[in-house]
């Protein structure tokens, strides 16, 4: 009886650990993923509009045009660039590599344009002029912009817009 | 203790049958958004999304049923997945979905599958939003989520299992601040296929 009972424990301990496990790998592991279908790192994707074949992201917005940098500022940092199309909703929102939100700004907040300096404390970048500094929480994780298709009329003035939008890696010196 | 083969057969069952434990509670633990949720009727929404103290748990359900998802003030998702009467969804019914515009910058209502994606329907048809929603003259709205062609306010369903998102962009400070009377529409199932 008390074999079995010791059993029973040792079947739970597992259990109590690959539980904890699967759960703290999970958030890493989407993202991983997600950033694998995003495409190419440090540079900018302008994705189509919406539809039921966008399989990347859970619960899309077919309202929302959505553009997206994957970032890896291993050796370096990025250089986000956009400016803001008018009467719209329209934000750029930047996510660590187990899916936090560390920065968001609106298109009332940002005033026209923003201009960030995507960067970690462990590399050597000389800061573009003007540009504001955002330090990331980890090296990976993806900067993403939506833009509202507030109005189907507009459509073509707001998709030509947003697609001003650029994120340009600059190398770090020291690596 | 009994042979080693039998000492080895037994451990073997240990690993398997505490792997499969540990993985059904993971299951069990992110397979519905549940943690920090709010209820305004049949919609919920989680209050701790876009947040930094949030714990393992919601991280690890953010990331399978919102990814990417903002905070509070920047954008509020409320989900729903059952009727203003309690019952399931079902993309075999008609449903009038029925209320005023929520208070927000912008707001829209997606119909999404029951894998999170939208359902494939050859009207390319969606969402209904504050830009395209037909009004009534007392400002409210009705809404017809049907898997057969509604007259106005159409969201078709092609779908057994499927679930509803409003979205409200820069929502009103009264809906931030007590979000469980937001003041959302009902959903009424009419009658089913």
């Amino acid at each position: 009886m008390r074999r079995l009972a010791l059993w029973i424990v040792a079947a739970l301990a597992v259990a109590a650990v690959v539980h904890y496990v699967t759960l703290i790998q999970t958030p890493g592991f989407i993202m991983k993923r997600v950033m694998m279908k995003m495409g190419e790192a440090n540079t900018i994707h302008h994705q189509g509009r919406v539809t039921a074949n966008s399989r990347s992201v859970v619960r899309p917005s077919p309202d929302l045009l959505y553009s997206v940098c994957p970032f890896d500022l291993t050796n370096g940092a990025l250089h986000v660039t956009a400016p803001v199309p008018p009467g719209t909703y329209w934000s750029v929102s930047i996510f660590d590599d187990k899916t936090n939100n560390f920065f968001v700004k609106n298109d009332k907040q940002a005033k026209g344009k923003v201009d960030l300096l995507l960067t970690t404390p462990y590399v050597d970048v000389k800061r573009p002029q003007g540009a504001a500094e955002v330090v990331a929480p980890t090296p990976k994780g993806v900067v993403l912009f939506r833009t509202l298709i507030n109005d189907e009329k507009n459509f073509a003035a707001i998709d030509a817009v947003r697609r001003k939008a650029n994120c340009t890696f600059i190398r770090s010196r020291a690596s | 203790m009994g042979s080693p083969l039998r000492f080895l057969l037994k451990l073997f069952a240990v690993l398997i049958i505490g792997t499969a434990l540990g993985l059904a509670a993971t299951w069990l633990s992110v397979s519905r958004l549940s943690i920090g949720t709010v209820s305004d009727g049949p919609w919920r929404t989680s209050l701790l999304i876009g947040s930094e103290q949030s714990g393992p748990y919601l991280r690890a359900n953010v990331a399978l049923h919102g990814l990417f998802a903002l905070n509070r003030g920047e954008t509020m998702y409320y989900t729903a997945d059952h009727d203003s009467a309690g019952g399931w969804l079902d993309g075999n019914c008609v449903y009038k979905i029925e209320g005023r515009e929520p208070s927000a910058r912008w707001w829209s209502i997606t119909a999404y599958g029951a894998d999170d994606y939208l359902m494939a329907n050859k009207y390319g048809k969606w969402s209904i939003s504050g830009e395209t929603v037909q009004l009534k003259s007392d400002s409210t709205f009705v809404i017809t989520a049907s898997p057969r062609k509604a007259f106005s306010n159409w969201l078709p369903l092609t779908q057994r299992r499927f679930s509803l998102t409003i979205r409200l962009y820069n929502p009103g400070a009264g809906v931030v601040n007590d979000p469980a009377n937001a003041m959302l529409p009902t959903i009424k199932r009419s009658v089913c296929l």
